[in-house]
């Protein structure tokens, strides 16, 4: 477990150029305060076993998790990667208690969460989870300040303003902060999501192609701080994507298709990963998607 | 084309639902009035040219009178003899019916209609054209004996050989129900009593030899306006009204007719309320559904389709809505109608339900408005989805509608704004009446249009201001909820105008009426010296002997009479006014304050004096000692000299003008058998009041359509009589808060299904499903206090220049009914947290991933 040990003092923001002031930020974090209360190396971060997700019934039931028994390690990087169909974003929706599963049992931490009811799953996702999405990821009438302390005003709990401070230089959205989205680019659009998530200090960041919609630079940008969040601060984070190059920044790779894990890789490489992929396309021909179900 | 309009239509069917509501209610009320209105006057047409008799002789009648003064107008009985004498005329009969009696039972209960349906006596024919069939008894005979209606008998309980005692001007008398007449025709509320012909005359008109009227049958092949004329040569037309069966038939349908457009104009103000705020709901309906639908619209666009087939899409979808919604209007108005008409017979009007009439302009009233509305409602949200450029299809249309910046609302709301302020201002700067109410008129227009074209530019401040501790009372909850009550101010303002429109008009009614019950009540305090007023509830004139019980009861000082009547008087400056005079017994000054600014009351109440209101006599240039010629009903004629100017201040009641009054042996002079409309009663030294009104009570438990009333009651009175109005407003403003709550309920529906992805997100990152009903529920609070506070200021803003109208008739205190406005205003967040019931519900229903989905 790398994550555990003495505090850890690095950059967060990665190495690019641009005008505004103190990009350098240093967060200095015990990874005992990230994650109060709780045992850091207690076992992995989120588990599955026998995941099991249908859709329909009877003859017509198509499984998008065939049961999927999977272990996310706390405080890695790890991505999901897999053709369309092969249900990666259900993975993810599941293990995040947004999605309902068919059968098995899911973790988060030591909380099992299947069988939890919608007020439950609703406080876990608000108190231990942190949610990246493609777009449409901030509420358009709040500023980047409201979006960011958003989940914790809906607790009705009070940022702690001194790591508040530390998320918000990293991130360089300190004078963007009164700025509504429709201000924002892309990229800072993804930041302040990134920061929201980052903010309530989470025990996992699921993040659905987080640069999914962002040129590369933005996109690099983004999985930059994703990367950082987990070597600087212990954070565990989830990444979807179909993107053999942002799949390279994570510290392991799980390739699903049909509803199954069927590779993982770790310390992976864009060519790699790339060399991977083409692999399912030769498997599964060219008719392409077998399933039709959930789309990554 | 048409497929994709249709197609269109039939997917947003849900969603155009309210809007269909809005359009049913309102062709509901346009349809139900025309309806009820072709039904009843249909059935009066009938029962009236059913019951007129072929030709009917009565006194001239220049002055309407009964009403007023209670005096009857006759002709000579012996009439019938010259009429059946007439060449063509085959039974002639001399009539008495009189509506001044009163009857009542056993028990000393009103036998008579509570309604204001008339009771009526009269006398026993058995013609043709009688209105009722002798279903069990006998006729009357000799005096003693009299029928009764079949109606009234089941209402009051009265039986054949039970006793009542009849009221009526000569004196009153005793008579046992010895038969039940049963209506053949519809009966129209009143209750009939009937004597023998032979005493009718001595016991109604005090002389067997006076009548109400002739009636004639024609003979055989002589029609009824050859009739008319011969009877006219034989007797001149100078002196009587002779009208045949059809004259009189319509004449007596024109006096029920005004009743009748009451009801018309009421259900036609319900209408003219529901068209109103049914647009506002349309308009919002067809903007939120372009507005989501840019893409769509972008794509046929890209497609080749041109703008004004997109307009012209768009306009037929609000076509199909008007079609749907004006054929489900005419139903309900139907079944509306229906109802109406058995209300009617609740209250004695037994009207046939089977035999309603919808006339041909019914349906096409219906079709009209409800297509009217539709059209005119979604004309401009046309225009936009019209001027949506192909590019759209390909744009990421995510935040809907902001809409264009809101430079061309600001400058015609502010244009006029201005010249509805102005108006308003003249209003309350008018001396004249006529000049301030037309006015006013124009500024209520002028502001009111002002206030809805701007209501998307005050929603930024008012809002702000509005929920500026929303943040702080219920956090990031809040502040969202305000904000997004903020995010598109047309739609906001759009859908707080229909609540807008119904509280502007309730506050400024309640605030004239609140100043009309307050002046009234100074007036009172002012004027009425009096320990007690023994009246009726309806101002009614009521029987002589009322006054002789009162004078008659132990402890009573004093009594003095007040008579009303009409009177047609030739003023100094060449006008001839008809309004209604006063006649007051002597010692006037003991039961009221009255100030004079010349003359006094003995000199006001002296034989062949009058006097009026000093204001209006500097008017039309009378001074004191001219000489006015006044004619009273009947034809009799005098010369009155002004002996006193009074200075009320307010002289003018309803339907008065003038404040002219004279002493009460002047008007019995012209209007011998007048009756009394109020008693001025004191208590007589050494006895108190409150010692009195039970006596009172007591002496007139067998007259109980009189009450005896002290000041208090007397302003509680007045009250009630103002409040009929008030209750008036009430129900339309309940109508209007109906379809604003739907306006409401469907702004915040298309808002949530626009926000789908928003509300997913929320709920992904940790809100709970009552959080976000808290949300919804907020905003629409929100929306609809701001709704409120613009119709309760814009409403107050009326009732003061209303005030104002009223301060130059004299009206002049002004009240400010604080309780109503804090009332309307918690009203109005109740109807917030109303509407966002089921938007609330459906939001919190969503599922999480879905909504992510959503595109």
């Amino acid at each position: 477990m790398r994550c555990a040990g003495p505090p850890v003092s690095l950059t967060l923001a990665p190495g690019r150029t641009g005008s505004t002031g103190d990009r350098e930020a240093v967060l200095s974090t015990p990874a005992a305060q990230h994650v109060p209360g709780r045992t850091p190396d207690g076992g992995p971060a989120a588990r599955a076993r026998g995941l099991t997700k249908a859709y329909g019934s009877g003859e017509t039931a198509v499984l998008a998790l065939d049961a999927v028994d999977v272990d996310i390690a706390r405080g890695r990087f790890t991505a999901v990667m897999g053709p369309s169909g092969s249900g990666k974003s259900t993975l993810m929706h599941c293990l995040a208690g947004l999605d309902t599963v068919s059968a098995g049992r899911v973790w988060l931490g030591d909380t099992e969460i299947t069988g939890l009811r919608e007020r439950e799953l609703t406080r876990l996702r608000r108190d231990r989870i942190g949610f990246m999405f493609q777009s449409f990821n901030l509420i358009p009438t709040l500023t980047a300040a409201e979006n960011i302390t958003l989940p914790m005003d809906i607790a009705g709990r009070r940022p702690d303003p001194r790591w508040l401070d530390q998320v918000i230089d990293a991130l360089g959205l300190r004078d963007r902060l009164g700025h509504r989205p429709s201000q924002l680019s892309g990229g800072q659009q993804q930041r302040v999501a990134c920061a929201r998530a980052l903010a309530s200090r989470p025990e996992l960041i699921f993040a659905d192609e987080p640069t999914g919609n962002l040129d590369s630079r933005a996109g690099l940008e983004v999985l930059g701080f994703l990367r950082g969040a987990v070597d600087d601060l212990g954070q565990t984070v989830v990444m979807v994507t179909h993107d053999p190059g942002a799949a390279a920044h994570s510290d392991l790779v799980l390739f699903l298709a049909d509803g199954r894990i069927v590779d993982e890789m770790p310390k992976p490489t864009a060519d790699a990963v790339l060399e991977r992929m083409k692999r399912f396309d030769v498997v599964r021909g060219p008719s392409g998607d077998g399933h039709g179900a959930q789309e990554g | 084309m048409l497929k994709t309009t249709l197609r269109s239509f039939l997917a947003h069917k849900g969603r155009l639902a309210l809007s269909a509501l809005a359009v049913i209610l309102s062709v509901a009320f346009v349809a139900g009035s025309l309806i009820f209105s072709d039904t009843v006057t249909r059935t009066f047409d009938r029962l009236f040219a059913s019951t007129a008799a072929d030709v009917t002789v009565q006194p001239k009648q220049d002055l309407r009178s009964a009403r007023l003064s209670g005096s009857v107008q006759t002709l000579p009985a012996a009439l019938r003899d010259r009429v059946a004498k007439v060449d063509g005329v085959a039974a002639a009969r001399a009539e008495v019916s009189v509506q001044n009696a009163f009857v009542v039972d056993g028990h000393n209960k009103s036998v008579g209609p509570t309604t204001g349906a008339p009771t009526v006596v009269r006398g026993w024919y058995v013609t043709r054209h009688s209105p009722v069939r002798l279903t069990s008894g006998h006729a009357p005979h000799g005096p003693g004996e009299a029928l009764l209606d079949a109606d009234t008998a089941g209402r009051r309980h009265v039986r054949t050989g039970d006793t009542l005692t009849v009221q009526a001007q000569p004196g009153t008398f005793r008579v046992r129900v010895v038969g039940i007449a049963t209506f053949t025709t519809t009966n129209p509320g009143a209750a009939l009593i009937y004597l023998d012909p032979a005493v009718a005359g001595r016991e109604l008109l005090g002389s067997s030899a006076k009548a109400t009227s002739i009636t004639a049958d024609a003979a055989a092949g002589v029609s009824d306006a050859v009739l008319e004329r011969r009877v006219g040569a034989a007797l001149g037309t100078r002196a009587y009204d002779l009208k045949t069966a059809g004259e009189q038939a319509k004449s007596a349908a024109a006096t029920l007719g005004t009743f009748l457009d009451v009801i018309k104009y009421v259900m036609l103000g319900f209408a003219g309320v529901a068209l109103l705020v049914g647009v506002f709901l349309i308009v919002n309906t067809f903007s939120m559904l372009i507005a989501q639908r840019t893409r769509e619209l972008g794509l046929l666009r890209a497609l080749g389709a041109d703008r004004r087939q997109v307009r012209r899409s768009v306009l037929t979808e609000a076509l199909l809505l008007g079609l749907v919604g004006s054929t489900l209007g005419l139903a309900a108005g139907t079944g509306l109608a229906y109802g109406l008409i058995r209300l009617m017979s609740a209250f004695g009007m037994n009207l046939k339900a089977a035999e309603m009439v919808i006339g041909w302009g019914t349906p096409v009233a219906a079709y009209v408005v409800g297509l009217g509305v539709t059209f005119v409602a979604a004309y401009l949200p046309a225009r936009r989805a019209a001027a949506v450029s192909p590019m759209a299809a390909l744009a990421d249309a995510e935040v809907a509608g902001v809409g264009k910046p809101l430079r061309v609302r600001a400058i015609v709301g502010a244009v006029i704004g201005v010249a509805g302020a102005v108006a308003l201002a003249g209003c309350a700067a008018a001396t004249r009446t006529a000049r301030a109410a037309s006015l006013l008129g124009v500024g209520v227009g002028l502001t009111l249009i002002a206030t809805v074209v701007a209501g998307p530019l005050l929603v930024r401040p008012v809002i702000q201001v509005l929920g500026a501790a929303f943040p702080a009372l219920f956090g990031s909850v809040g502040r969202m909820s305000q904000r997004n009550a903020l995010r598109n101010p047309r739609r906001t303002g759009a859908t707080a105008a229909a609540l807008m429109v119904g509280l502007a008009l309730v506050s400024g009614m309640s605030v004239a009426s609140a100043s009309m019950s307050a002046s009234f009540d100074r007036q009172i305090d002012r004027t009425l010296g009096a320990d007690f007023v023994v009246q009726n509830a309806n101002f009614t004139p009521f029987t002589r002997q009322i006054a002789d019980r009162v004078t008659a009861t132990p402890g009573v000082g004093l009594v003095v009479r007040q008579r009303l009547t009409p009177v047609a008087v030739r003023l100094p400056d060449g006008r001839r006014v008809t309004t209604t005079a006063a006649g007051y017994g002597a010692r006037l000054d003991d039961v009221a304050h009255l100030t004079y600014a010349r003359g006094g009351s003995a000199a006001a109440l002296a034989d062949g004096h009058l006097a009026l209101d000093a204001d209006y006599a500097e008017d039309h240039g009378v001074r004191l000692g001219s000489v006015l010629p006044v004619r009273f009903p009947g034809g009799g004629r005098a010369e009155l000299t002004v002996a006193a100017l009074t200075d009320q201040e307010s002289a003018e009641g309803f339907g008065t003008q003038g404040g002219i009054f004279f002493g009460l042996p002047t008007l019995e002079k012209y209007v011998p058998d007048g009756q009394d409309s109020a008693l001025y009663v004191n208590a007589a030294p050494g006895t108190r009041a409150t010692d009195l009104r039970p006596r009172l009570e007591r002496a007139l438990t067998a007259f109980p359509q009189v009450q005896v009333r002290d000041q208090a009651d007397y302003k509680e009175l007045v009250h009630d009589q103002i409040s009929v109005l008030l209750y008036l407003v009430y129900a339309l403003l309940g109508l209007a808060i109906v379809i604003a709550v739907l306006g409401v309920v469907n702004t915040l529906a298309l808002s949530v299904v626009e926000r789908t992805r928003e509300i997913g997100l929320l709920r992904a990152i940790g809100l709970g499903r009552r959080q976000l009903r808290r949300m919804i529920r907020l905003e629409s609070v929100v929306i609809a206090v701001f709704g409120a506070v613009l119709g309760l200021v814009l409403g107050l803003v009326w009732g003061l220049c209303m005030q104002q109208v009223l301060a130059l008739r004299g009206l002049t205190a002004l009240a400010i009914p604080w309780g109503t406005i804090v009332a309307v205003m918690i009203g109005s967040a109740v109807v917030g947290v109303v509407a966002a019931l089921l938007p609330a519900l459906r939001a919190s229903r969503m599922n999480v991933l879905a909504a992510i989905a959503h595109e």
